[in-house]
């Protein structure tokens, strides 16, 4: 049995391994053509998909039904289309609650307009609680028919 | 970022060492065309924004991914199919000595006869053929170690194992080679 080092041991299974992996490497020389071809053909239908991605990435026309339009292409775009997709939406809601609140502002006007014209009438408001007054109004309204 | 370039001479540098190891592993030709068509195909949409320094550990891993996505379909298609060679123990003799195996002589380059020629195919025959027998994880390990000639620490990446299981597998695999390789009269 022979003795040797671990370093010794290291560099023989080294140069023992790099002695079968150049004779594999002469292997790789002499494959068949359809292989090579085949392989050939697999890199470059590899390498078209990069480019397409790359394609996909660059702006585009975006066609529907007869109009065109500039879209964006995928990632960080496609983010910011989304985004200013929502701006309408936005508009609309701002809209509904400008009118809302305009809503509100005539309503509480027209409430003021008519407390003003009972405030300000010759004929006093407690005069509207007055049974006996309610009773002469709708007699007057009577004979008026 | 690697350019286009650089992502084409890369895989044209790699795809008939990558053929041949998918070959010892699936032994069927269309098989390993396919892994290595799929392994380019993910290299190139997942990972060519990567510089190009990292292609090398980056296809090593698709590639050995691809294996075995390619045997668990396999084995899915065929509930019989299972590797026990990977949990087998290895009968290492402690008394072996590689020396024995590598030819110290050095060869020349000079043109090789006829005969020659046809040894040295024959011989490449039953290297190629040693390393089908070698366990899945040894034959990966020992190739990407020497063959593709990444590191211990890159191999170790590209396996998902730790450097010393590295260096255990390509012990192991070197051991059962050059046994072998020597039982068959093989000097290199």
């Amino acid at each position: 049995m022979k003795h040797s080092t671990p370093q010794q041991d290291q560099s023989l299974q080294d140069r023992f391994g790099r002695a079968v992996a150049a004779r594999l490497s002469e292997s790789t020389e002499t494959l068949p053509y359809d292989i090579s071809e085949r392989l050939r053909a697999a890199r470059m239908q590899a390498l078209s998909t990069r480019k397409a991605a790359q394609i996909a990435t660059a702006p585009h026309l975006l066609v529907n039904g007869g109009a065109a339009t500039l879209g964006f292409g995928e990632g960080e775009g496609r983010l910011w289309h989304r985004l200013a997709a929502l701006v309408p939406l936005l508009l609309l809601i701002a809209g509904l609650i400008a009118v809302n609140m305009l809503n509100d502002d005539f309503r509480a006007k027209e409430l003021a307009d008519i407390d003003a014209a009972i405030l300000t009438d010759d004929l006093p408001p407690a005069a509207y609680t007055d049974a006996g007054f309610v009773q002469f109004l709708k007699s007057r309204l009577d004979q008026a028919q | 970022m690697a350019t286009e370039q650089e992502l084409s001479d890369f895989l044209k540098s790699v795809e008939k060492r990558a053929f041949k190891r998918s070959v010892y592993h699936v032994r069927n030709d269309e098989a390993a065309l396919d892994i290595v068509q799929d392994s380019m195909m993910k290299l190139v949409e997942h990972y060519s924004h990567k510089p190009a320094a990292e292609l090398p550990m980056l296809f090593q891993r698709i590639l050995s991914n691809c294996t075995l996505d390619w045997f668990r379909r396999q084995k899915t298609r065929n509930a019989l199919f299972s590797n026990m060679s990977d949990f087998e123990a290895d009968d290492l003799d402690g008394d072996f000595d590689l020396l024995e195996t590598l030819n110290t002589s050095g060869g020349s380059n000079q043109t090789e006869s006829a005969e020659k020629q046809t040894e040295r195919a024959q011989v490449l025959l039953e290297i190629e053929k040693e390393i089908q027998e070698l366990p899945n994880r040894q034959r990966e390990a020992f190739l990407m170690r020497y063959w593709e000639e990444l590191d211990v620490a890159e191999t170790a990446a590209a396996m998902g194992c730790s450097e010393g299981s590295v260096k255990t597998h390509c012990s192991r695999a070197v051991q059962a080679l050059s046994k072998a390789l020597k039982a068959k009269g093989i000097r290199l």
